[in-house]
């Protein structure tokens, strides 16, 4: 059989279809993925669509890998079959398919819709496939595709909470609208397009399947039949549709459709012209579509934030006794960098004057290093730069990990467990309520375009707070009792002083009443007034809440301040450890003593 | 009299690293008792030793050898040995030490000194500070003074706010070291009034003072020191006729 380049591209401009079998294939198989693990983004071979990414070839490829000669399809554009966008892709995909156009929610089998679900109460016959701009929900909140995989692995969905609790604070309602965040399935939070919070109810326990693509992002999702959408809101604070009181649609008459203005007289229309149009044919149920209608949700003014005034001062939950004496334990915490681990580790440390291994040229940042803390008690962890405390103190939160050594902490498995081979999620947790960080530098403790409130919110609905005004009121007394005026509560940190910055970041970490508290330089970015106020700050601190420090400095005023016992730490080791004063006023080892003399000035 | 204190064969030297690493020796075995109710006064010139046997009671100097024995409630208690952390315990559960200076934190006010020492023996918050009112009135500290920063007053204020958090709901054992030498005549009579009233309450009292009439009036008993040797104990009399 003679094959020539012309009888392949005859044979290509025969061809109708857009899609090659290997490429639906590849769709249906991230659609059935998405389908057992619903509101999970599945990653997909995005193609190349005769549309421009951004105009809907996620919605087309999805359309087409399901789709085949006996459905019928209607395409929508915000609820209109007519727009031109809407009438070319329909057009489009009937050409190449052989499916039935239509415009007729009744008769039609797949509907691609962009930014609406029809008004047409949907039945277990009826595809309907969205079209996505941004697949991502924490895209707003989190601009590292990384990270924002890792909250979702984790579900830690606490940064789209402190956004609903800004858009409250500021607006004193949710203004998001498009997109809301909704949590599918009891376990991933979803953005459903921007479809309006209108038609959110729509897509819990539908009968209907959803499936979401997005061509540009390379992302496919569903919601299936008979699944639990809910959005997110807080538990005082009641989620709302849109609406305008008394709106009706000029044309048809409706009061319970999303509307839309129409024009510039004031007036509203029908989204949905299909609906509008089958309203005035009197050719819609309308007693179906109204049990279906979204209007329990409309917004009640009055009862939105009705719930603040009785909310009651939080109690922390009391302290578990009668495990170990400490609450914090580390035993021989090592940390090198470069080769060799362990093996690099001879010939370095003060005996030898220097921390780079002979054998391997790696640095011993830290090696050996033991201590505890007891409830009450806080512990100074003292040497010059590059001695190697702060090392220890980003292994044992997990910000590093460490070449050797165990962690242990009272408040997990009775101290039995080593939280260092704990996974990374459950250490993550622990920094919320198990053992909290206080940076030297704010920037790394908080978020700095977020209010103070919003960033003491973070903490607590990463606890898992959810009621809006027992958060505020936490968050008005904690911001109190580190002196930051309540006027400022709503104001983005970034307009802070360093010093308010500090206080902030001293609340947020105390927010949960973590049992352990690190704290890394607290005052070493601060001018010297400054400086004084959080020292005392923290002095009262530490003495109310019965909570075990460690506090990492290389001011000696700084520890005789905080602290009743300290660890001296030179070139990674150990050199001496005792009562604060004691080692102040008589100190042993010759780097003590170059420390003391240093410090009297 | 039960025993409270017992110091045996305490020795105590520096080794100056920062100075060629030269040995300073401060103590060389001293022996010592002291009882429950007794007060036992230090006499012995500049550089015997006796400010530092008191340190070294309260573990602010680390012993070299010997042993210090704290009689308490639960039992015996070797310091020298203890852990840090029972020690920073118990220090301030069972041992007040005043010292010529006042070592308060920074920016902190008399009352509020007082009473979290007072918190320290075991009174809760608003006991304690009924307690520490108490105490700095009987030294007669003005009350507009009270809540300002310790760190503005005069020697004599803060050699009182000092004597008043040692001596706060008093402790088993109370180490004074020149607690009165800034005072006037009348506060200096009332400070040491109050020193008087705690042996009568049984508290066991280690003490240097400059002057011997402090020690005469005061002291049960009286240890000469000399060289880093406790060299002769007897009564105030006895000891110091021939000192003096």
């Amino acid at each position: 059989m003679p094959t020539s380049t012309m009888d392949l591209v005859a044979e290509l401009e025969q061809d109708t279809s857009l899609l090659d079998e290997g490429a639906k294939r590849e769709i249906r198989r991230a659609i059935l993925t998405a389908v057992c693990v619903p509101g999970y983004q599945v990653p997909f071979g995005s193609r190349e669509m005769p549309v421009a990414r951004g105009w809907g070839s996620g919605g087309l490829q999805v359309t087409l890998g399901v789709i085949g000669p006996t459905d019928t399809i209607k395409v929508i554009d915000q609820g209109d079959d007519a727009g031109v966008n809407a009438t070319n892709l329909r057009r489009m995909i009937a050409f190449s398919t052989g499916a039935e156009p239509t415009a007729d929610s009744r008769e039609a089998t797949v509907i691609q819709t962009r930014h609406r679900v029809p008004e047409e109460v949907l039945s277990k016959q009826h595809i309907l496939v969205f079209q996505v701009p941004v697949p991502e929900p924490l895209r707003g909140v989190e601009k590292s595709v990384a990270e924002a995989a890792r909250m979702h692995a984790e579900a830690d969905y606490a940064k789209i909470w402190v956004s609903l609790y800004e858009d409250l604070v500021r607006n004193g309602l949710i203004t998001k609208s498009g997109g809301y965040p909704l949590l599918v399935n009891g376990r991933y939070v979803m953005a459903p397009s921007p479809i309006p919070r209108w038609d959110v109810p729509r897509l819990h326990q539908a009968e209907h399947l959803n499936l979401f693509g997005a061509g540009r992002e390379k992302k496919i999702y569903a919601i299936p039949p008979h699944t639990d959408v809910a959005p997110l809101a807080f538990d005082d604070v009641p989620f709302e549709v849109e609406h305008a009181p008394g709106a009706r649609c000029q044309l048809c008459g409706s009061d319970d459709v999303f509307l839309v203005d129409a024009g510039t007289d004031g007036g509203y229309v029908c989204s949905d012209t299909e609906w509008c149009t089958r309203v005035r044919e009197k050719d819609a149920d309308l007693s179906n579509h109204r049990d279906h209608a979204p209007l329990d949700l409309l917004p009640d003014p009055a009862a939105r934030m009705a719930q603040g005034a009785d909310v009651q001062p939080w109690v922390p939950p009391a302290r578990v006794t009668g495990g170990p004496e400490w609450a914090l334990r580390v035993t021989g915490i090592g940390k090198v960098h470069g080769a060799g681990g362990a093996d690099a580790v001879a010939g370095t440390g003060p005996e030898y004057g220097t921390a780079i291994s002979p054998a391997t040229r790696a640095v011993v940042a830290a090696w050996d290093v033991s201590f505890d803390v007891a409830p009450g008690e806080a512990l100074g962890l003292i040497g010059e730069s590059g001695s190697g405390k702060s090392t220890v103190l980003s292994c044992v939160i997990g910000d590093q990990p460490a070449t050797a050594g165990q962690v242990y902490l009272a408040g997990v498995d009775d101290g039995r467990t080593d939280v260092l081979r704990l996974p990374d999620m459950a250490r993550r947790k622990l920094r919320i309520d198990g053992m909290a960080v206080v940076h030297q530098d704010p920037a790394e403790g908080l978020n700095l375009g977020v209010t103070a409130g919003g960033n003491i919110a973070e903490q607590l609905t990463a606890a898992g707070w959810r009621g809006f005004h027992a958060i505020r009121r936490r968050a008005a007394e904690l911001l109190e009792r580190v002196e930051v005026p309540l006027s400022r509560m709503d104001d983005p940190v970034r307009t802070f002083s360093g010093g308010m910055r500090q206080r902030v970041q001293i609340a947020k970490a105390l927010a949960t009443d973590p049992p352990v508290l690190l704290l890394d330089e607290p005052t070493t970015g601060l001018d010297a007034s400054v400086a004084a106020g959080v020292l005392d700050l923290l002095r009262g601190l530490l003495a109310e809440r019965d909570v075990a420090a460690v506090v990492v400095s290389h001011d000696f005023a700084v520890i005789e301040a905080l602290t009743d016992r300290t660890v001296v730490m030179q070139l990674g080791r150990v050199v001496e450890h005792g009562l604060t004063d004691q080692l102040f006023h008589d100190p042993h080892h010759p780097y003590t003593q170059r420390l003391v003399a240093a410090a009297r000035r | 009299m039960a025993s409270v204190l017992s110091v045996r064969e305490l020795r105590k030297s520096f080794v100056l690293h920062t100075i060629d690493g030269r040995t300073v020796s401060s103590l060389h075995g001293v022996d010592l008792e002291v009882s429950a109710g007794e007060h036992v006064a230090l006499a012995g010139p500049s550089g015997a030793g006796k400010s530092s046997l008191l340190r070294c009671v309260y573990r602010t100097y680390l012993p070299d050898s010997g042993q210090v024995w704290l009689h308490t409630a639960a039992g015996e208690v070797e310091l020298t040995g203890l852990p840090d952390r029972a020690m920073a315990r118990l220090r301030g559960r069972e041992i007040g030490y005043v010292s010529q200076f006042l070592s308060a934190p920074p920016r902190t006010g008399p009352l509020e000194v007082v009473a979290a020492a007072a918190r320290r023996r075991g009174l809760d918050r608003p006991e304690a500070r009924e307690a520490a009112a108490t105490a700095l009135r009987r030294l007669n500290l003005d009350e507009t003074l009270w809540d300002v920063d310790c760190g503005v007053l005069s020697g004599g204020e803060r050699q009182r706010v000092n004597l008043a958090a040692g001596t706060v709901r008093p402790p088993r054992l109370l180490l004074l070291d020149e607690p009165v030498s800034a005072l006037d005549p009348a506060n200096r009579e009332a400070a040491l009034d109050l020193i008087g009233s705690l042996t009568a309450q049984g508290v066991a009292v280690l003490a240097v003072f400059h002057d011997m009439d402090a020690m005469r009036r005061l002291a049960s008993r009286v240890v000469l020191m000399s060289g880093g040797l406790a060299e002769r104990s007897g009564t105030p009399d006895d000891v110091l006729a021939g000192v003096a």
